[in-house]
């Protein structure tokens, strides 16, 4: 059977280029240890994805966003 | 007939993000971040956004916060490896990156059917923007 497409996230709030500078939308799409989520558990679509993938590393780069999360010590 | 597009202005518009240390005063900070950007040459002045201090989200070096700037300006790309040059050397700014901020030009807004057509199709649509 086939399941059913969840609809993209950032498509549907009317996002149309994904802002390496807005970090707490980004946070939505790292996991609890700072990876960035695959699209095929958040619904996002291709398009979106590669542009969310390029703005987290960017966000990264300049301390916005961790690159590991959670880690002790 | 395909058309090839020709550039007549070779002029970008970039948008540039500054981590400057925050054991500077504010006042050495604005009197840094003019220095820098005076570098540009610029035509009309930049857009400049102050965040101001924040905290960063990982150590870089020994700070833990961070003053961040944000510029957008339109320059001949041919400026840009002499201005990065002064840029890293320059002490107080701990950390900078600098992308094509164009955007805005891209894609026209979508209208409503559009874009569910879209969500339909799983499509691949070209990528916009790069370093």
């Amino acid at each position: 059977m086939a399941r059913q497409k969840k609809p993209c996230p950032i498509t549907e709030a009317g996002i149309r280029y994904v802002d390496y500078k807005d970090d707490r939308l980004l946070a939505r799409f790292i996991t609890d240890y700072g990876k960035i989520l695959p699209s095929r558990l958040s619904g996002v679509d291709a398009r979106h994805q590669r542009q969310l993938s390029r703005a987290i590393k960017r966000a990264r780069f300049l301390a916005l966003l961790p690159y590991v999360k959670g880690q002790t010590g | 007939m395909a058309k090839l597009k020709i550039r007549r202005n070779p002029t970008r518009r970039y948008e540039v993000v500054y981590i400057f240390d925050t054991a500077l005063e504010d006042a050495v900070i604005a009197e840094k971040l003019e220095k820098i950007q005076s570098l540009l040459a610029l035509g009309e002045p930049a857009e400049i956004e102050h965040w101001g201090r924040r905290e960063l989200a990982y150590k870089i070096g020994r700070h833990e916060n961070g003053y961040y700037i944000i510029s957008r300006f339109v320059t001949d790309p041919k400026t840009l490896p002499e201005f990065e040059r002064a840029l890293k050397l320059e002490d107080a700014v701990i950390r900078h990156l600098i992308t094509l901020y164009e955007h805005e030009l891209g894609a026209p807004e979508l209208s409503d059917e559009e874009m569910a057509l879209r969500r339909r199709s799983d499509d691949d649509d070209d990528d916009d923007d790069e370093e």
